[in-house]
């Protein structure tokens, strides 16, 4: 499914990613931690095509593909979702407008005509119950005036609604209080499936109690400095970065 | 350095044509004219050293003359810019203008009880009325008077509110090549009235006419006012207009304007209050690229206490667009409690077009609220990302941002076929945008 090597990427002439690689199979979900700064966001930023960031070496392989020379707009076409770490306010432009916009885009990517305006109406509805967001929110502009936690879930509604092969979600969990985080662990599960992936970045074991990963990546200084599985989390939860040798600054 | 420009051709072109003006065979109206061109030749066409003209120069209108348009025979083109202009969903009175002349064929005048409505040419007595001078008169004010061809007089009576909005249309032809086309408007509301103008102007692309049009509005105590101006002129003209507005106490007045067409296009709005707790309320959107420029003057003289002015004004412009906003505000020292907001944002969608903002404030009184803010921005590229990420490609992202941050100016309007005619021209400008 993807298949990161030796992935190295600057921000603002400012090396953060320092060789990254990393390989998610069809059906797999992962979750990567590490401490603040480390470039996680950066990492996903990367995998996602944000204006910016500077892939100086290295390469990103998506179903076989060559993501580093798509679009951003190509690369969801072609199934990659990227749930922000900081969803942003879009003012004058509902979120239903947005979200109609945004399926009939990757269907056109996919070859396929628009999907039928009360196919789309009922799927947005379903999502929104399932994720119990409240139906007016769907017409309000998209995230402006919502909470953090309304943010998170409105990601969420677009991410059942898209429906991709890949998503990367960037501390979904984050601003949720433990109801809210249940339901959105819900929708991540329902995402899953044996042609499916889904990598996670997270600062919080709990989460990963509700969405079970099967590999637990650490993040540090721009590189992957240790793999395990989910008991990994828990380590880390345990005795945090500096418990297990992990230094914030490793050069 | 001379703040205005002469053009000696103009007077002359003048005694040419006085003879064949529309009532001409009245001399109280010819007095009329003649006082105008005389106070027009004493001034002369305003340069760029004008403040108020530094963003927009005429110079080239010393050299070139643009005689008056001749009246238009029938043609498709008339029928195909009416059905344009005309809102069938609203349906109703509606009167053309084609090349400055009312023209009865597609009109259908008014008839509702309690309004007064006539052209100048069928009524003298308005048209004659509209051409006294007042002391002030901008010199481009001055000139329309001296040879204005038509125009239109209404008059609501007290407490009548109309069922109906009434729909204006200008058309310009494109037999008006290097020909100017001038109208004038008077308005006037009485007591708690209540009326909605609608007024369009179109006209053919690839002619380079000037339009010229001085309205004057006048709200009598407690009347409400709605206009909404369509500016969809043809590539090439040169767009004027002057507004004037003046409200007594407790009345209300909404001006949106959607200004898309011309190749030099200036809209003054220049509001006053005779009157306490009076409402106005400007805003517009204008959208311009390849050589357009777009200057809009808006002057408010809060001359009473405890009146409120609202201003919102959002433009677009993509390559070879340029923009200037001039909002002046003045507060008497008497107008105490005045509550006047003034804000201008322009998008910038292309590095090359160029946006000029000039808020002014001069505020003489001590307690009052005012404020005005002016950007002149890109796109966010945050949001573009967002969308973008979303699978929009990047025509698609930056256009439903646009179109989101030209709705605000639309978003006030009662949902309705107004709204629309507003929506849809905007979305059109912008899907041409992508042709491109
Ligand atoms: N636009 C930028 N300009 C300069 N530095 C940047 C920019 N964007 C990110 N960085 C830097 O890159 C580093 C990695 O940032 P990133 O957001 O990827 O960290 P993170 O691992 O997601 O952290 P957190 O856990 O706090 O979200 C940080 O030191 C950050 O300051
Ligand atoms: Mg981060």
């Amino acid at each position: 499914m993807l298949e990161i090597k030796d992935l190295h990427a600057t921000v603002a002439g400012k090396e953060i990613l320092k060789g990254v690689n990393l390989v998610i199979n069809a059906g797999e979900t992962h979750a990567i931690m590490g401490p603040n700064g480390a470039g996680k966001s950066t990492l996903s930023y990367v995998i996602c095509g944000r204006e910016g960031y500077e892939v100086t070496a290295g390469s990103v392989i998506f179903k076989g593909k060559n993501l580093l020379a798509m679009t951003p707009d190509e690369r969801a076409g072609a199934g990659l979702f990227l749930g922000f770490q900081y969803p942003v306010e879009i003012p004058g432009v509902s979120n239903m407008n947005f979200l109609r916009t945004a399926v009939n885009s990757q269907r056109r990517y996919r070859g396929q005509d628009n999907m039928a305006a009360g196919d789309f109406l009922k799927l947005v509805r379903l999502k929104a119950k399932e994720l119990d967001m409240d139906p007016d929110m769907l017409k309000r502009p998209v995230n402006v005036g919502f909470s953090g936690g309304e943010k998170k879930r409105n990601e969420m509604v677009q991410m059942a609604v898209l429906d991709p092969v890949l998503a990367v979600l960037d501390e979904t969990d984050s601003g949720l209080d433990i109801d809210a985080l249940k339901i959105v662990a819900a929708g991540i599960n329902r995402l899953r499936s044996p042609d499916k992936s889904i990598l996670m970045i997270t600062h919080y074991q709990r989460l990963l109690d509700y969405v079970v990963p099967d590999f637990v990546h650490v993040l540090a200084a721009g590189r992957i400095v240790k793999t395990g599985d989910k008991t990994l989390a828990l380590q880390l939860e345990e005795k945090g970065y500096a418990g297990l040798n992990i230094a914030e600054n490793a050069a | 350095m001379k703040l205005y420009l002469d053009n000696p051709e103009i007077a002359v072109n003048f005694e040419a044509v006085k003879a064949v003006l529309p009532g001409a065979d009245q001399d109280r109206l010819n007095d009329r004219r003649r006082h105008a061109i005389t106070s027009f030749s004493e001034t002369g066409i305003p340069g760029p050293r004008l403040e108020q003209w530094k963003y927009t120069n005429l110079s080239f209108l010393a050299k070139e003359n643009y005689p008056i348009a001749a009246k238009a025979e029938q043609s498709d083109e008339i029928r195909q810019y009416f059905d344009q202009s005309y809102i069938t969903a609203i349906a109703g009175p509606v009167v053309v203008f084609v090349n400055g002349y009312f023209y009865p064929d597609l009109s259908s005048l008014p008839t509702e009880q309690g309004l007064d409505f006539s052209v100048f040419s069928q009524n003298p007595e308005a048209f004659y009325q509209s051409l006294q001078p007042s002391a002030g008169s901008s010199s481009l004010n001055n000139l329309n008077r001296a040879l204005v061809t038509d125009g239109y007089d209404i008059s609501i009576a007290a407490d009548v509110t109309l069922s109906q909005p009434l729909q204006i249309i200008h058309i310009a032809t494109s037999g008006t090549n290097m020909q100017s086309v001038r109208s004038r408007a008077r308005i006037k509301f009485g007591q708690r009235s209540q009326a909605t103008i609608i007024e369009s102007f179109i006209g053919a692309d690839d002619t380079r006419y000037w339009f010229h049009m001085v309205s004057d509005v006048i709200l009598d105590r407690g009347a409400t006012a709605a206009f909404a101006q369509f500016q969809v002129q043809g590539k090439k003209a040169l767009h004027m207009t002057e507004f004037h507005s003046r409200l007594s106490d407790h009345a209300r007045f909404n001006h949106v304007s959607l200004q898309l067409g011309a190749e030099l296009d200036r809209s003054e709005l220049i509001n006053s209050f005779s009157g306490e707790d009076a409402d106005i309320s400007l805003s517009g959107a204008y959208l311009g690229r390849l050589k357009q420029s777009h200057d809009i003057v808006t002057r408010i003289n809060h001359d009473q206490p405890h009146c409120r002015s609202r201003q919102l004004f959002r433009g677009v412009l993509d390559k070879g667009g340029k923009s200037a906003f001039q909002g002046k505000v003045v507060v008497a020292r008497d107008a105490q409690k005045t509550n006047a907001d003034q804000s201008n944002k322009t998008l910038l969608l292309d590095r090359g077009a160029v946006a000029n903002a000039k808020p002014e404030l001069l505020i003489y009184a001590d307690d009052v609220k005012c404020s005005h803010g002016a950007t002149v921005g890109e796109v966010d590229p945050d949001q573009l990302f967002y969308l973008r990420s979303r699978g929009l490609d990047e025509i698609a992202a930056k256009g439903l941002l646009t179109e989101a941050f030209v709705s605000e100016v639309f978003d006030d309007l009662e949902a309705g076929p107004v709204a629309e005619k507003f929506r849809k021209y905007t979305a059109d400008w912008l899907r041409k945008e992508e042709m491109s």
